[in-house]
């Protein structure tokens, strides 16, 4: 009797402590990413944050980035966590449209920070009007060059199309391949390909035909493949591409065959891992081809959200505030090397690529995601197959732009 | 004495009997487990009825709970149909469906419902989500996947591939055949040389596929370490690295269209052959010696020999070694996924990589359309497989 009543009182306090805990709140984050740095820079946040709210029981899944692309529909739908990674734009528009995203419109209001600090990263994180996550990192695009190569054939960094020709003209005569690349994951051929459809014809036709209102047989789009026709006839790429993935395209860089990269400012780290010194490298926007267009720039966003099946979505909106406060979104970035979306938030400015980066992102007209994650994913799977068949056979332009319309009526359905 | 009979008696007929002790345990632990499956897990009354709250339930696994009440309720129904009557008069003919019944059952769950599953989805346009309240976010488009198929370049460079690799795949044969004969003698250390040749079949097919890429490479791969004795010379470039330069620049096979699919059969084929190889070695110690004698006898030599009196013995191994590798052309997925991902632009895909890519790959998400690759993909297995069961029903037929 007496050990019956120890074990009901025992069961009593037992539930009463879970209880408790469960008041006090829990909190699940599943996070993408388990390079070095950026897991680093989760961590600390995440202990940031434990240390600002001592009464909320943090417990943390990091997975593959490629690997959760898969899994995350599982998540989602299932075993929800409260806090999820995910990418803006397009990418997130299948699990919005599905309601498997939380709205936190109320949030981007509420907080003085997220309202007056984002404005740039606002529309991104929109969708149908409200917003859906809190980004926590962007990177910038531009061309990585050789700067001592550049140097040895007097050559400056240029601002106009033609300038660029000028350049590759030169360095072709000395030898260098002007531009490396490797499309085996297709992707990379998509950064070519949205920096002079920006350039061409601007963000608002880069915004319509991945949004599907401009058919890629459209006039403008034929013009953006034209220019890209002059650059493969005079700005060689490296052969081969086909087969690297743009960690092997640092290879023919990092010899000195191949002079520029047309790469997101992750790459810096690959460089500077083939053994070449800040000194050798630098970057430059990609220049002006038509005269007057308003400079829009590629700059993808990497963002946390909150899955609609979450269950403690109290504890995961307080844990997206913290993150977007200035101090947090600059130690994050310092850390993994991007830029910090909130305004507000410090840079490293030793470091000469983030702070061009900030010059080339924070007066740019717009704001592209990127290709793949603009466009829904089956366009995006299309289309870069079409830019990379373009790349090695360009006299299949017209076969590949009708293939892209067909497919194209049928995503946007 | 006549007691003792009328025990007996009794003995012999409550064999027969239903043992109600038996029937009722087993009866209420099946209503239990079925219960617990069918309502209590799935709709979270359990968790009302104890007031547990939603957090509670997202730790416990509700699949392993699921799982353990299922086998529990398969034994409790096994013991409910051993102790029915019906069953103990008719043993002999119930036992073996009762002992089929968890095979049938999982493979009615694993096989026979996808397969219809993925028959419907090929009607609809669905990217795989269930809304928040587990409703499914697709719709029923009738035959359009499959006019779209019919309209899709990529699904005519696939099918081609499928083809490509069928009969291209089935050079293992004969190749094989000639290694085995080859081998097929009596010198020292031939079990080694024999377990070498062997050996591309232990290693995965992942890594045999990253081997070939890696020798295929342009740049740095051993076919272009070849080609560069014949047509490059080493230069200095402009910041004093020494570089290759071609005059004719080595083949890009993997990320050349016309040259991909061969290249990744190529590296295919090497692992079948040997496991070609292998089967016709066992063949071969079966071929009987007294028949060789009789040929020799009669004057056959070299291919008549090896064409009149060896191969109709080694039928059996041909016909295996044909299955095998038709089989083998069918798997190419692992290769394809690790040496090309279907690329350039596609061109090496085959059907099983194509409806993988867009289905499930990448998040792409057109299961619809993934469906109806599989099912176009299913119809073409199916005519290989019938005829294949055919065969075998004609020889069991041959045997008895």
């Amino acid at each position: 009797m007496k050990n019956m009543l120890k074990r009901v009182s025992l069961t009593l306090a037992a539930s009463a402590f879970a209880a408790s805990t469960a008041m006090a709140g829990d909190l699940v984050i599943t996070y993408d990413d388990l390079n070095p740095a950026p897991k680093k820079a989760f961590e600390a946040a995440v202990e940031a944050f434990k240390k600002a709210n001592p009464d909320v029981n943090v417990s943390v899944n990091i997975t593959d980035r490629e690997a959760h692309k898969n899994t995350i529909r599982n998540a989602l739908q299932n075993d929800a966590p409260d806090v999820i990674a995910w990418y803006p734009g397009n990418r997130m528009g299948p699990f919005v449209d599905a309601g498997l995203f939380e709205d936190i419109s109320g949030l981007w209001s509420s907080d003085p920070n997220l309202s007056a600090n984002f404005n740039a990263i606002k529309p991104t994180m929109t969708r149908d009007g409200k917003q859906w996550g809190v980004p926590y990192s962007y990177y910038q695009w531009g061309v990585y060059y050789r700067k001592d190569i550049y140097d040895k054939l007097g050559l400056s960094e240029p601002k106009t199309w033609d300038e660029l020709l000028a350049n590759c003209d030169k360095l072709k005569e000395a030898g260098v391949t002007p531009f490396t690349i490797g499309t085996k994951f297709l992707w990379t051929a998509a950064g070519v390909f949205d920096y002079l459809n920006l350039r061409t014809n601007g963000y608002d036709v880069h915004n319509d035909l991945t949004a599907g209102k401009i058919k890629y047989t459209d006039p403008r789009i034929k013009k953006t493949f034209d220019n890209w026709k002059v650059m493969l006839d005079r700005c060689s790429f490296v052969k081969n591409h086909a087969t690297m993935s743009w960690q092997d395209a640092i290879a023919p860089f990092a010899k000195g065959d191949a002079a520029m990269y047309v790469m997101g400012n992750f790459s810096v780290s690959g460089y500077k891992d083939a053994g070449l010194k800040d000194e050798q490298i630098d970057f430059f926007q990609f220049p002006e081809i038509t005269p007057g267009m308003p400079r829009a720039e590629e700059a993808p966003a990497d963002a946390l959200f909150i899955p609609a099946n979450a269950k403690n979505k109290d504890e995961a909106k307080k844990f997206l505030s913290f993150i977007a406060t200035p101090e947090i979104q600059g130690e994050w970035n310092k850390t993994i090397g991007q830029l910090p979306p909130n305004a507000k938030a410090s840079v490293n400015t030793d470091d000469k690529f983030i702070v061009e980066g900030m010059a080339t992102v924070s007066t740019a007209a717009g704001l592209a995601q990127f290709f793949d994650r603009d466009a829904p994913a089956a366009m995006a799977k299309a289309g870069m197959e079409g830019f990379q068949k373009f790349m090695l056979e360009p006299g299949a332009l017209d076969d590949i732009l009708a293939n892209l319309d067909k497919v194209q009526a049928e995503v946007y359905k | 004495m006549a007691s003792s009979y009328t025990v007996s008696q009794t003995g012999a007929d409550s064999r027969y009997l239903t043992s109600t002790s038996q029937v009722g345990i087993s009866a209420v632990a099946l209503l239990i487990s079925l219960a617990a499956l069918l309502f209590v897990i799935d709709t979270g009354q359990v968790q009302e009825l104890f007031g547990l709250s939603r957090q509670v339930e997202a730790r416990v696994p509700t699949f392993f709970i699921r799982v353990a009440f299922l086998i529990v309720g398969l034994a409790a129904a096994f013991f409910l149909v051993t102790g029915l009557s019906v069953y103990k008069r008719n043993r002999v003919s119930f036992a073996p469906w009762l002992f089929l019944a968890v095979g049938v059952a999982f493979f009615l769950i694993y096989v026979i419902v996808p397969i219809f599953q993925s028959l419907s989805y090929s009607f609809t346009r669905w990217d795989g989500l269930y809304d928040v309240n587990g409703v499914w976010t697709g719709e029923w488009v009738g035959f359009n996947n499959y006019r779209l198929l019919l309209d899709d370049p990529n699904f005519y460079t696939s099918l081609w591939n499928n083809v490509l690799w069928l009969v291209l795949f089935m050079l293992a044969v004969p190749v094989g055949l000639g290694i085995a004969l080859f081998l097929n003698q009596t010198v020292t250390g031939i079990r080694i040389y024999k377990s070498l040749f062997f050996f591309p079949f232990v290693i995965s097919q992942v890594v045999v596929g990253l081997i070939f890429s890696w020798a295929y490479n342009p740049e740095f791969g051993l076919l272009s370490e070849i080609w560069g004795w014949f047509f490059c010379e080493t230069k200095v470039n402009i910041v004093g690295n020494l570089t290759k330069v071609c005059s004719v620049d080595p083949p890009s096979i993997l990320g050349d269209k016309d040259l991909a699919t061969y290249g990744i059969i190529a590296a295919g084929l090497w692992p079948q052959i040997a496991y070609c190889m292998i089967l016709y070695l066992t063949g071969l110690n079966n071929v009987a010696s007294d028949q060789i004698e009789a040929g020799r006898l009669d004057g056959a030599k070299g291919w008549k020999m090896l064409w009149h009196v060896i191969l109709p013995q080694l039928r059996p191994a041909t016909f295996i070694a044909v299955v095998v590798t038709v089989i083998g052309a069918l798997r190419s997925f692992d290769m394809i996924a690790t040496m090309t991902q279907g690329g350039p632009f596609g061109s090496t895909n085959v059907l099983a990589y194509y409806m993988y890519d867009q289905a499930v790959g990448e998040g792409v998400g057109r299961y619809g359309y993934g469906s109806a690759i599989a099912t176009v993909l299913f119809f073409i297995m199916l005519i290989y497989i019938s005829y294949f069961l055919w065969r075998m029903y004609q020889d069991e037929k041959e045997g008895h």
